[in-house]
């Protein structure tokens, strides 16, 4: 019971820290600044005993808590991990975002904190109603960071579009749990496959549709073809952490628990598998096409958060294979989060008041004036675009190197043409950067040194996840 | 001798580029930082050649495990193929920072950061390594190109910058189809290069794999007709990155055809050489030809460039010792021969401020050292006997007729091409009657006159007394034609018999 607990406590940590911001943030001398400290403190703490607990290691792997609603293993403490991380650089960056933005209220952090505690429990969750909880815990959180600045049009139109169409992959995976349990009669992951090893897939039509229900429910958090649709406008939408945190730490929740889902049952997996390719390469494909033609740079790299998804999903395809089981798919997210957060952070310090800077055009020159803002931003798009020896590089170089031992060479044929297309818009913004005169100064005073601070921690975790690279 | 010196030799120079460009030096720190260590390394690679027993082997050799549970290792060593390009590297580069004096401080630091680079893709012995530098060498020239280029840089950085990029992420599919061969077919995570000549490869995915190495050597080399980011590239670049990625890069790219596609895709390779062969002919003529109606004179050495990368290509693909010989041999003259002759253009084009052809004329009698220097390096690059031009293409001439008469010919009566645009445009550059232009043309100082000395004593003694050089290189190559015999022996029979072009009939 005790180990069990001891496995819970970042959860628990976590949710109840966001209460306790929740209840401070009525007082009014609390004010945001105090509670992006207290909600760093939590996530920097809880993510201390994470990784306290991955150290010593010797707790079992498979360790049930509450009935087996909740499994423990290095997989889903490794996205735990990366969780936290993210929550506590998206608290420092919004303390720097909110010092050129005036629409934050203390309750802010209590809600990034809220989040965090639903992806913490979708990573652990084995059970297909827990998900469910866990899911709406953490989408709820989101919508409202995501419609934060109540005064903005885009704003408000990009809560509008995430939040109906979140209900309706909400109300597909409520569906398709009900399904499943209708042909199952439990909804734990593991009856789900000992079911499945027993009847085959296709053997019950209630199984079937009750899969795919789920499963657009996922494909549809994931950013993934054909339900990508959303992501450019609702990232664009919300304020430039908020963002950040979306593309990091909510898809490392989402991937964990698509992983959790179709490894248990390997089965399902095995019917799936043809649907997967073909959602991989679309994905993938689609993304780099939306992504060529923005010009906004945060619409570029929504869009290029959908081709890190169908990355991803190669790895879903290959993850069947026993010596790569999750290790990969953690891999990729912890170098897919530093990069992408990174840039978030930089972007939260340098976009200017009211994010005044967001096309490519608006960084011309930043390099001459901001030289090592430049470099880290360029750093980070070439951990994106998988160049060595960033930690982008040995992500891609792992999924690869799976998706050809499972014997998908096409697959990782095709992800290799995506990235080679997808260098054209990485470039694209180190070209304005570099090699364009500034047009103007960029001399706003930073009023913050935290983003600063962070964004060059960022740069040594990119490099330091290639170099040191830990398979869990 | 200490140990890790192959390491030293590698990252001294990135790393004193990376402190460069993170600290707010002034140029002229900058500038002899460069020039210190790049003697520093010039030094220890001179140690390094002395030190050398030129078994055959790699020597020098580190291997430090990084990722296990992918047998991919930190494998560093030497063999007479790749020390002949690394002191190529070592022994070129510090004339930079004598010559050019007034540059901007990334363009010192990018330099020495590709040279760290090169020097890291020469000496890898692991494939995953290998690449990790291949694609690093490649962003000091992004940078470099794009910030210091010529007016149309833009383009060419981004066409050369994506076309590398195709190249190499191709190659990085095929590295991890041989790692993961390697895995299934011994049950052992290993990358090392030298245990990928016991694979077993066979089929359609095999021969795609050996494009997928094959075209990412070919743009970098860059071969017919992969060659069409050359020369805008090379036109656009400030002279060091020219001098960097035609001296030395280039040959990166044979350098990695010898190391894996002909250990291991002996099969493919052996079907496939006489249509690369043609490739590199074609590509040896048609830019020979180019060259000759060039009306920029930098233009027209990148013309010639390909041209002779044409020719190093070719002695790879002909299959014998004395092409292959002549192959690395050839690289070192040619890397010092074109090198040189690229630094005299960007100091023809610094102190004229043109690079058209008819805008010069009559420098010879304004500056006789430098019409004299020029003059050996370009008769070394055409292949004058006496110079160390003509041995490596004589060797590498020889092996063709062997391999094949009519490419042997073929490539024997294309050198006239050569010589046909270098003296014409000698003639006109050079003698004749003086421009506007040309008229105050300075002749090199002291300080540039002895940087060149070395190098140009080097071409000459290379062309008189290639025996040093060959002993050191020949033990290597004689070893890459040992090996494949062993592995054809255990090929399967159905591939081993039919090596011509059949692979549209299937």
């Amino acid at each position: 019971m005790t180990n069990d607990l001891m496995l819970l406590m970042p959860l628990i940590i976590v949710g109840a820290g966001a209460i306790l911001l929740m209840i401070a943030a009525t007082y009014d001398k609390f004010t945001h600044e105090l509670a992006a400290f207290g909600s760093a403190g939590i996530f920097a703490f809880a993510f201390l005993v994470q990784l306290a607990s991955c150290i010593s290691g010797n707790v079992a792997l498979f360790s049930e808590a509450f009935n087996g609603l909740l499994v423990v293993s290095s997989f889903s403490k490794a996205a735990g991990l990366i969780i936290l991380a993210c929550g506590f650089f998206t608290a420092m960056s919004s303390l720097s975002y909110f010092k050129q933005n005036s629409f934050c209220s203390s309750e802010y952090y209590s809600l990034t904190a809220f989040a965090a505690s639903g992806m913490l429990l979708l990573t652990m969750a084995q059970e297909l109603i827990s998900v469910f909880i866990a899911l709406e815990i953490m989408s709820l959180a989101i919508y409202i960071l995501v419609g934060y600045d109540r005064k903005n049009v885009i704003s408000t139109e990009a809560v509008l579009k995430y939040l109906m169409l979140g209900a309706f992959a909400g109300a597909f995976f409520t569906m398709g749990s009900a399904f499943v349990y209708g042909a199952v009669g439990s909804t734990k992951f593991v009856k789900i496959g000992q079911f499945l090893a027993a009847n085959g897939f296709l053997q019950s039509s209630l199984m079937i549709g009750g899969a795919f229900f789920i499963l657009v429910a996922f494909l549809f958090k994931a950013a993934a073809f054909p339900f990508h649709a959303w992501v450019v406008d609702v990232y664009d939408g919300a304020s430039v952490p908020v963002t950040g945190y979306m593309a990091t730490g909510l898809k490392t929740a989402i991937f964990a628990v698509f992983a959790n889902f179709l490894v248990l049952d390997d089965t399902l997996h095995k019917g799936w598998i043809n649907y997967l390719f073909y959602i991989a390469v679309f994905t993938m494909f689609v993304g780099n096409l939306i992504a060529i033609g923005q010009q906004s740079l945060k619409r570029m790299l929504a869009a290029s958060g959908i081709v890190h998804s169908g990355y991803l999903l190669i790895a879903l395809v290959a993850v069947s294979t026993t010596e790569f089981t999750g290790s990969v798919i953690a891999y990729y997210l912890a170098a897919y989060a530093a990069s992408t957060l990174g840039i978030f952070t930089a972007l939260s310090y340098l976009g200017g008041s009211g994010e005044a800077r967001k096309t490519f055009e608006d960084f011309k020159g930043l390099a001459k004036k901001r030289p090592y803002s430049a470099a880290a931003i360029s750093i980070f798009l070439l951990s994106m675009a998988g160049i060595p020896p960033t930690a982008g590089f040995m992500g891609k170089f792992y999924i690869i190197t799976s998706a050809i031992d499972a014997g998908q060479v096409t697959l990782a044929v095709l992800g290799i043409v995506s990235s080679i297309i997808s260098m054209w818009y990485y470039l694209r913004l180190i070209i304005n950067m570099y090699f364009h005169e500034a047009e103007e100064q960029f001399n706003e005073p930073v009023l913050s040194s935290f983003a600063p601070v962070c964004t060059f921690i960022l740069v040594i975790c990119v490099f330091a996840i290639s170099l040191y690279p830990i398979v869990v | 001798m200490f140990e890790h010196v192959l390491s030293v030799i590698i990252f001294l120079p990135i790393l004193a580029g990376l402190l460069l460009l993170a600290t707010p030096a002034s140029r002229t720190i900058a500038r002899f930082t460069g020039l210190i260590t790049s003697l520093a390394v010039l030094v220890l690679s001179i140690d390094l050649y002395a030190g050398f027993k030129a078994t055959g082997y790699l020597e020098f050799v580190e291997n430090i495990p990084w990722v296990e549970s992918l047998g991919v290792s930190y494998f560093l060593g030497v063999d007479g193929i790749s020390l002949f390009i690394l002191m190529a590297g070592s022994v070129l580069l510090p004339m930079v920072y004598f010559i050019f004096a007034t540059k901007e401080k990334g363009y010192y630091a990018n330099l020495l950061i590709v040279q760290g680079a090169m020097a890291g893709a020469v000496c890898a012995a692991d494939m995953v390594l290998f690449y990790i530098f291949w694609e690093v060498m490649l962003l000091p020239v992004f940078f470099m190109l794009g910030l210091y280029g010529g007016p149309k840089r833009l383009p060419a950085t981004l066409k050369i910058t994506l076309y590398t990029i195709a190249g190499s992420l191709l190659m990085l599919a095929a590295i991890i189809y041989l790692g993961v061969s390697y895995h299934a077919q011994f049950n052992e995570w290993s990358f090392a290069m030298d245990k990928m000549a016991q694979l077993n490869l066979s089929g359609r995915v095999a021969a795609i794999a050996f494009f997928g190495f094959m075209i990412a050597f070919a743009i970098k080399i860059p071969l017919f007709p992969f060659h069409t980011w050359l020369p805008d590239a090379y036109t656009e670049a400030p002279t060091a990155a020219t001098f960097v990625l035609s001296a030395i890069m280039a040959k990166i790219g044979v350098y990695g055809v010898i190391r894996f596609v002909v250990p291991v895709f002996d099969l493919e390779f052996a079907r496939f050489a006489i249509l690369l062969a043609y490739s590199g002919v074609i590509g040896m003529m048609y830019c020979g030809l180019a060259a000759i109606t060039q009306k920029d004179f930098k233009r027209m050495l990148a013309f010639s460039s390909a041209s002779h990368m044409g020719v190093i290509a070719l002695g790879v693909f002909c299959m014998n010792l004395q092409a292959l010989t002549g192959s690395i041999y050839q690289i070192v003259a040619h890397a010092t021969s074109t090198g040189v002759l690229f630094l005299f253009a960007g100091i023809l084009e610094e102190r004229t401020n043109t690079r058209t052809i008819e805008d010069l004329g009559g420098i010879a009698a304004k500056a006789p050292v430098f019409a004299v220097y020029f003059a050996i390096a370009m008769l070394a690059s055409v292949g004058l006997p006496g110079t160390s031009g003509f041995i490596g293409e004589f060797m590498i001439i020889l092996g063709a007729i062997k391999f094949n008469t009519v490419i042997g010919v073929l490539a024997g009566t294309t050198l006239i091409i050569g010589v046909c645009y270098m003296l014409w445009m000698f003639q006109r550059v050079f003698f004749e009657n003086s421009t506007a232009r040309s008229e105050n043309f300075k002749d090199l100082s002291l300080i540039e006159g002895l940087a060149f000395l070395p190098v140009i004593i080097l071409i000459i003694v290379m062309g008189i007394y290639p025996h040093p050089f060959l002993s050191k290189i020949t033990p290597s190559t004689a070893l890459q034609f040992s090996q494949p015999q062993a592995i054809v022996s255990h090929a399967p029979a159905t591939n081993a018999q039919d090596f011509g072009l059949t692979i549209e009939q299937k």
